[in-house]
């Protein structure tokens, strides 16, 4: 035990020695997070697209007018299913969009907003009776984003109609026959109209209810957390990558300059000494973490509610990528092998899974590929406790995928490793 | 009947190729290598050397065969047979970035040392290996002969009774060369502790071994102290005479065999085929003869009656380097 940790401080000591190290540890991912993060949050701040999800139980005129009204209040808007023309609403064409499934799309952030138009709504509103709209969203009530707006706009604008038809029917009915003999009844008539429409304004036939769907504390998504919630744990992942998958080169170079086979040759378990390999490149895995998280705090992004949670994503992404390090060592022969094969994946691991940007703006089967791909769980469990204000429960799913491909990993790479 | 440091015992190793045949590195070596004495290894690149000390010093496991060092074995006592090894490996296997000391430093706690008995054997290594004033320093930064000074300094750290030197001296300046070969040699005197020692460098061997082993093709093919090798192949000289592009007739090696006493055998190698830009080589003739160094005015008189000039004469005493081409049929340095 004593041995595997001087192996590890060794090599720390080793890796930190090395010429250019701290560039690629500090500066680069620095350099990477700063500009996507800042990319990122100004890209979320005008968004160019506002998807709003309708589950319309209606179906009557006036819930067809409702539904264009919304669309002219703003052009942003996207109102799903009925608008989903080149696929912008991201709708999976194997499930409806039931009740639940406008829930999940809420959850993971597919969809922005959700109406429900109640059965009978537009009967009740044409009867002179009260109808409800239910509005879900992720952001809070304090601070409502455009969709909001757009919906109570419309309410009102229906309501509004439906309050001057009900007026003047009920102005006609109470005046017949139509028609005034001299000024004295024309503005009794106006006064009539202008009293009748006072009462039933005071109560628009037209209410949207509005429903919170994450927990009531989440704070709104600022520049920042959008930005550097993103690119923080994406160029942090991808970094990790890069620095443990520095191992395949050393691998070969301690063997090529047999500092590894003199410390086969004297009286350590082999066990301890592959065990202190592993360790130290999981230790630079968490530095390099360590380092791109602790830079993103300094520039002011939240990390959520739950820091042991983060901890834990972050050491079972790192163990995981560490085992399929040591894995694929089992095959590298070469320098350049080792080179092309630590670029190749950790290039393609990391935009596949989402570490470059969200896996909400790719299409489903995009981001279905994507879950191949340890980045892309890792950054479900990120988005969650950055975003969502997720806790351990909440991302144990991913933990537990990440520690699976861990073991099964460590499992070959222990069996397959070389110590000659 | 000495005592047996290392003891090898049909020691042998078969590696599978990718298309599935196999290739026998070791084909059953039997060896006995007593306590105190330096035990040389001797053996063209691929015969087998590296392979048989792999197995000796635990980087290997055998195919058949078994190995112990100070009776424990290799296999199944790997733990006790190797704090009783020292190991020098012919690469410099050090960390570059690192210091001398902390490169000691570390090596020495894999050994299972730690606190004041640690700081004390790297000092002790430090003054042998003469490095105490550069100890601060990078490794990268050494010249050759000190980084090959503290790669030995590391199988000496924790005082092993054995050490296994893999050619120690490759790469490095004459100066450094002799430095080198005095500290094995000390190692014997001062310290009492078995080297086993291999090189491709024959007056190396000479001068260093106790004993010499040979191996080739995977096989001890001779074992024994330098004389007794020497004695297995006969103790003629060897005379190479260079006579540029001439040629030697018959009746002129008759002569020689005739008129000429002690002479064994006679050889003559034609000069190797050129491009048409290099200098031609020369033709040589060899002669095998007991007290050649005596026989000398007779050949050189018996080849210049038949008007062949010589450009150069060379006596060559018995020595490992003959014992070797003689056994293996080639030089040690193909």
């Amino acid at each position: 035990m004593r041995k595997m940790l001087y192996i590890a401080l060794n090599d720390l000591r080793v890796f930190f020695r090395e010429p250019g190290s701290l560039v690629a540890i500090v500066l680069l991912p620095t350099i990477l997070m700063l500009a996507i993060g800042y990319g990122i949050g100004q890209t979320a701040i005008a968004p160019t697209q506002v998807r709003v999800d309708v589950l319309n139980n209606d179906g009557s005129a006036l819930t067809e007018r409702l539904l264009g009204q919304i669309r002219a209040a703003n052009n942003a808007l996207v109102l799903c299913p009925m608008d989903d023309q080149d696929g912008s609403c991201r709708l999976d064409a194997a499930q409806p969009l039931t009740a639940e499934a406008i829930s999940r799309r809420l959850l993971d952030k597919v969809t922005q907003a959700a109406l429900e138009i109640p059965a009978g709504f537009g009967a009740a509103l044409e009867s002179g009776q009260t109808a409800t709209l239910i509005y879900r969203s992720n952001n809070n009530a304090a601070s409502p984003g455009i969709a909001l707006q757009a919906v109570q706009a419309a309410a009102q604008q229906v309501g509004g109609a439906q309050v001057a038809a009900q007026v003047g029917l009920s102005v006609a009915e109470a005046y017949p026959p139509v028609g005034f003999s001299d000024d004295a009844d024309r503005s009794a008539f106006r006064q009539g109209v202008y009293d009748r429409a006072t009462t039933l304004w005071a109560d628009n036939p037209v209410r949207v209810d509005y429903v919170q769907s994450t927990a009531p504390n989440a704070p709104a998504t600022s520049s920042t957390q959008a930005g550097f919630g993103q690119s923080v744990p994406g160029m942090g992942s991808m970094f990790v990558m890069f620095t443990v998958m520095t191992a395949l080169y050393a691998i070969l170079r301690e063997r090529r300059n047999w500092t590894f086979q003199r410390l086969v040759m004297m009286p350590i378990d082999r066990r301890s000494i592959l065990a202190g390999k592993i360790l130290m490149w999981f230790t630079a895995g968490m530095i390099e973490y360590g380092i791109v998280f602790g830079i993103g705090l300094l520039i002011g992004l939240n990390l959520g509610n739950d820091l042991l949670a983060l901890l834990l994503v972050m050491v079972s992404f790192t163990l995981c990528i560490t085992a399929l390090t040591f894995t694929i060592s089992t095959l590298v022969k070469t320098d350049a092998q080792a080179n092309s094969t630590s670029n190749l994946l950790a290039l393609s691991l990391a935009p596949l899974g989402g570490a470059w940007w969200p896996l909400e703006i790719v299409p489903p089967f995009m981001r279905s590929i994507g879950h191949i791909s340890p980045v892309a769980w890792a950054m479900d469990a990120y988005n969650k406790l950055l975003f969502e204000q997720g806790t351990l429960v909440t991302v144990l799913p991913e933990i537990g995928v990440l520690l699976a491909i861990t073991a099964v990993l460590f499992f070959i790479a222990v069996r397959r490793f070389k110590y000659e | 009947m000495p005592d047996v440091m290392v003891e090898v015992r049909g020691l042998a190793k078969t590696y599978r190729r990718a298309d599935g045949s196999e290739v026998q590195a070791v084909r059953g070596i039997d060896l006995d290598i007593y306590k105190g004495e330096i035990f040389s290894m001797l053996g063209p690149n691929g015969a087998g050397k590296t392979t048989t000390i792999s197995m000796i010093s635990g980087l290997l496991a055998p195919t058949a065969g078994r190995a112990t060092i100070g009776g424990f074995s290799i296999t199944t006592q790997g733990m006790q047979a190797k704090k009783l090894l020292g190991v020098v490996p012919q690469e410099i296997a050090l960390y570059p970035t690192l210091s001398a000391r902390q490169n000691l430093e570390f090596f020495g706690r894999m050994y299972g040392m730690g606190g004041r008995e640690l700081q004390k054997n790297v000092d002790e290594v430090l003054d042998f290996t003469d490095l105490k004033e550069r100890q601060k320093d990078r490794v990268e930064t050494f010249s050759g002969g000190m980084k090959r000074r503290v790669n030995i300094g590391v199988g000496l750290l924790h005082k092993p009774q054995l050490v296994y030197m893999d050619e120690p001296t490759v790469g490095v300046d004459p100066q450094s060369r002799r430095r080198i070969l005095d500290t094995v040699i000390r190692l014997r005197e001062e310290r009492q502790m078995t080297v086993l020692y291999t090189t491709h460098l024959m007056e190396e061997a000479q001068e260093l071994s106790n004993r010499v082993g040979i191996v080739d093709h995977g096989q001890m093919i001779a074992l024994g102290t330098v004389g007794e090798l020497i004695q297995k192949v006969g103790e003629d000289d060897r005379l190479i005479l260079n006579i540029g592009e001439q040629s030697v007739p018959d009746s002129v090696r008759t002569r020689l065999l005739q008129e000429v006493p002690g002479v064994s055998t006679i050889e003559f190698a034609p000069p190797p085929p050129t491009n048409g830009n290099e200098h031609p080589a020369n033709s040589q003739l060899t002669i095998l003869a007991q007290r050649g160094r005596r026989a000398l005015p007779v050949i050189i008189q018996i080849v210049n009656e038949a008007r062949i000039d010589i450009l150069s004469v060379e006596v060559r005493e018995p020595d490992l380097e003959a014992v070797f081409l003689q056994l293996t049929g080639r030089a040690l340095r193909d």
